[in-house]
């Protein structure tokens, strides 16, 4: 589903990978780990294209991701970013918004689908009406994830989705995505609710191996 | 009605004014006086050259002259568009161009042909004379609407991120920046035309009825000019930020950090 080939990497002289490859299967659930600044955050930027390898290739579905497959992969994935910072929309209004970006033309954003999630993600109706910068962090990243899920794609790369939500939710949410057999998840986490999953591979990006 | 001249002497009573503020400078210890006196002195400098130059302009009345010197307004104005912005002048320099000489030459040629109705339509009194006015009233808003542009998107770079992984298209994703950046980019001017008259006297009706015209003239050329120059303006600031995305953007739809002159790591 997404092979990383022999990739190099680095910002600004900082080398992020050398040679680095990976492969993650459809249906897989992986943990990427490992300390910050060893690059699992770029990972997710290099299969959606907000970076280049110097060297290496990237594939999705058996496609390299170029200035063209790029645009195509950003409407199978869901991406959820570390921290999410929309500005001065409203929950509603920036479920309209992205229901109203052409590729998603065909989805439903609102009814039935929408308040299941909402009831499973213990979020209360009113928050539709509230400014999404007034949210709390747990707030927020509950509301990205159901966002993530109204665009019914089955590829999820997580940048730390649950790292604000509490116990409980945590391991609601982290058995949420691992469950569902068709998707593909890949989850930047250190939380014992997604590395004690029994389903979850781990990869140590220290190591760069499969633990 | 004859516009009175003023005598060289004359002239230099007025700039006798200057006098005033230097001694309140010296008084207040305000430190303008040497600022003062070098603008002034440019300024006096400045417009001796361009009167003489104009002088000639309007005596010659030659087609491809005053076109040239229009396009040399335009180029002046690009470059202190740019100057004035965070973006390095060698990338975006012929975008800029292109849309302001664009959006200048088409409402121009609008006024000189079907709301003035002159007969040489590339007339310098016309062309040069409204050109200066539209290029110097529409450029801070050009400057506004470029620089925020291409700001914003640099600072909400996650947000613009996450509108690309969405699924958005290119247009779809810039989208909310250009909105906002050619509302800004007009806000000024679209406000000015609300106090115009009360406020404020334009230039362009004082020099109007100072030349001997009736007031309802001046009137008249005023809101033209006024309407004018909102409307190149919104044209400018749009078709450079639709012109520069090709140089400023990657084929990814990532902004590069390239084209910013201090290239911050962030």
């Amino acid at each position: 589903m997404i092979r990383f080939e022999n990739i190099d990497l680095a910002y600004q002289g900082n080398n992020v990978f050398s040679d680095f490859s990976l492969e993650i299967a459809q249906g897989e659930k992986v943990v990427l780990l490992g300390k910050s600044g060893l690059g699992k955050s770029s990972l997710f930027s290099l299969i959606l294209g907000f970076v280049q390898p110097q060297n290496g290739k990237v594939f999705f579905n058996e496609n390299r991701v170029d200035e063209r497959i790029v645009w195509n992969v950003r409407q199978k994935v869901a991406f959820i970013d570390q921290e999410i910072s929309i500005g001065d929309y409203s929950v509603s209004e920036w479920l309209t918004f992205v229901s109203g970006i052409k590729a998603n033309h065909s989805l439903s954003f609102g009814g039935k689908r929408l308040k299941e999630l909402m009831d499973f993600f213990e979020l209360s109706r009113d928050i539709l009406n509230k400014d999404i910068s007034d949210l709390s962090g747990g707030e927020k990243q509950r509301v990205a994830i159901i966002v993530s899920v109204l665009l019914e794609r089955d590829v999820f790369l997580l940048d730390e989705v649950t790292s604000a939500l509490d116990e409980n939710l945590k391991k609601k949410t982290a058995e949420f995505f691992v469950e569902r057999k068709d998707w593909t998840v890949v989850s930047i986490s250190h939380d014992p609710v997604w590395l004690k999953n029994p389903w979850v591979k781990v990869f140590d990006l220290e190591k760069k191996t499969w633990k | 009605m004859e516009i009175i001249d003023i005598s060289l002497y004359s002239l230099l009573l007025a700039i006798l004014l200057l006098a005033v503020p230097v001694f309140l400078s010296r008084i207040y210890g305000l430190g303008l006086t040497k600022l003062l006196l070098s603008s002034a002195g440019r300024m006096i400098v400045q417009l001796v050259l361009i009167g003489v130059f104009l002088k000639y302009l309007f005596l010659w009345n030659n087609t491809v002259i005053n076109l040239s010197w229009l396009i040399v307004m335009i180029l002046a104005a690009v470059f202190s568009a740019i100057r004035g912005s965070a973006m390095k002048p060698g990338k975006i320099i012929l975008p800029v161009f292109v849309s302001f000489a664009l959006a200048t030459f088409t409402v121009i040629f609008y006024l000189n042909i079907f709301v003035i109705r002159l007969d040489y339509i590339f007339d310098a009194r016309y062309l040069i004379v409204l050109g200066g006015m539209l290029l110097g009233n529409s450029l801070r808003g050009n400057i506004v609407g470029i620089d925020l542009f291409y700001k914003s998107i640099r600072k909400e770079t996650k947000k613009y991120q996450y509108l690309l992984s969405l699924g958005a298209d290119y247009h779809e994703a810039v989208k909310p920046y250009m909105r906002e950046s050619i509302r800004l980019a007009l806000k000024p001017t679209i406000a000015s035309m609300a106090t115009i008259g009360i406020v404020a006297l334009p230039g362009m009706m004082t020099g109007v009825i100072l030349g001997g015209a009736s007031p309802e003239v001046a009137i008249k050329y005023q809101i033209m000019i006024m309407i004018s120059i909102v409307v190149s303006t919104i044209i400018s600031v749009l078709l450079t930020i639709l012109m520069t995305s090709g140089v400023c953007f990657t084929k990814y739809g990532v902004l590069r950090n390239d084209i910013f002159l201090k290239n911050k790591t962030e």
